[in-house]
């Protein structure tokens, strides 16, 4: 990377030289306040590469943890098995719901439901229409 | 060249033992000390650098303080071969801010009352610590001709100097000088061409 060639005249040489001569006569107290300033560079970049680790240490703990709240927001948001009726269907059965539900006689009996009487009377009423037949 | 001996490199040793930085992990020790290593290579020419754009050693100093933050915040992962157009890339930004900035602080300066701020500057004996210099005679040449190059470096349009200390003080290629300053590589090579024309021009044949 050297700039430094065989081309280089007399004068281009030179002017090198007193160059490096000026860089050399740098005082004391410069020198001091870049060497400083390199220490503070070099502990900024040891920051940066520790901040770094500390992240790439932390990344299993913050994977468990968006994985877990990911799984959540899934069942939390997740539709119900199967789907509700619809079509003729569902709204025969809806209106036969509604009848039950604002008939109050049919309500009380089903309250006082007793199957062995509604039975024999089904049988005694079948057994009259045959006898009239 | 031993008259240009000077200080022992503090960069050399161990990252490890520069500052507190914890190198417990072997890949980030890695890291650090590549990264270490080529900041202790490029601070003193970025300097240099900023200081000859903004012409003031403080500014100079932040903004580099900020692209060598910048770098390693943000590109201290990618390859090390990648960084210094980056790093240079980042100064040149950070200069035209501080530019930019300073442009508009002028205006509105203008319209204050005048405060002199030379009591402000104290006595900082670091600073004026002697360092190992070449005999008298030779360090006044050297002082000559560096502060005429300083001085010359400072006529040349912004682009122009900064394509020349790229290329010849920091030792970037073509390439990656285009990649740093945010251009074509033939732009550089003019730009270049134009920062060597001019400075000759001005200092004639520069020997030291």
């Amino acid at each position: 990377m050297s700039a430094v060639n065989e081309s280089d005249t007399e004068f281009e040489r030179n002017a090198r030289r007193v160059l490096e001569e000026s860089v050399r006569r740098i005082d004391a107290r410069t020198r001091s306040r870049l060497n400083q300033a390199r220490h503070a560079a070099l502990e900024a970049a040891a920051t940066r590469r520790r901040g770094w680790f500390g992240r790439l240490t932390l990344m299993p703990a913050a994977g468990a943890v968006a994985a877990a709240v990911l799984v959540a927001v899934v069942l939390w948001q997740r539709e119900p098995v199967g789907k509700p009726p619809v079509g003729p269907e569902a709204q025969r059965a809806a209106v036969e719901d509604m009848d039950l539900l604002t008939d109050n006689d049919s309500i009380d009996l089903m309250e006082g439901w007793d199957g062995s009487f509604y039975e024999w009377a089904a049988a005694q009423s079948d057994a009259g229409t045959e006898s009239h037949s | 060249m031993p008259e240009f001996a000077t200080l022992a490199s503090p960069y050399s040793m161990p990252a490890a033992l520069h500052g507190d930085v914890d190198l417990t992990d072997p890949e980030e020790q890695t890291q650090t000390r590549a990264l270490n290593q080529f900041l202790a290579g490029v601070e003193l020419k970025a300097f240099k650098i900023a200081q000859a754009a903004l012409r003031h050693e403080d500014d100079a100093l932040d903004a580099v303080q900020d692209a060598m933050l910048q770098l390693a915040r943000a590109y201290s992962d990618r390859p090390p071969a990648e960084w210094k157009p980056l790093f240079y890339r980042i100064l040149e930004n950070r200069i035209r801010d501080m530019q930019r900035r300073r442009t508009v602080r002028g205006r509105v300066m203008a319209w204050l009352p005048v405060r002199n701020d030379e009591d402000d500057d104290d006595y900082d004996p670091v600073a004026q610590a002697p360092s190992p210099e070449p005999q008298p005679v030779r360090r006044l040449e050297i002082d000559e001709a560096v502060g005429a190059l300083e001085q010359a470096l400072q006529q040349l349009p912004h682009r122009q100097r900064q394509a020349f200390l790229l290329r010849a003080l920091e030792g970037l290629d073509v390439a990656a000088t285009a990649q740093a300053m945010g251009c074509s590589e033939g732009s550089v090579k003019t730009h270049y061409f134009r920062a060597v024309q001019a400075l000759r021009g001005q200092l004639g044949e520069l020997y030291l």
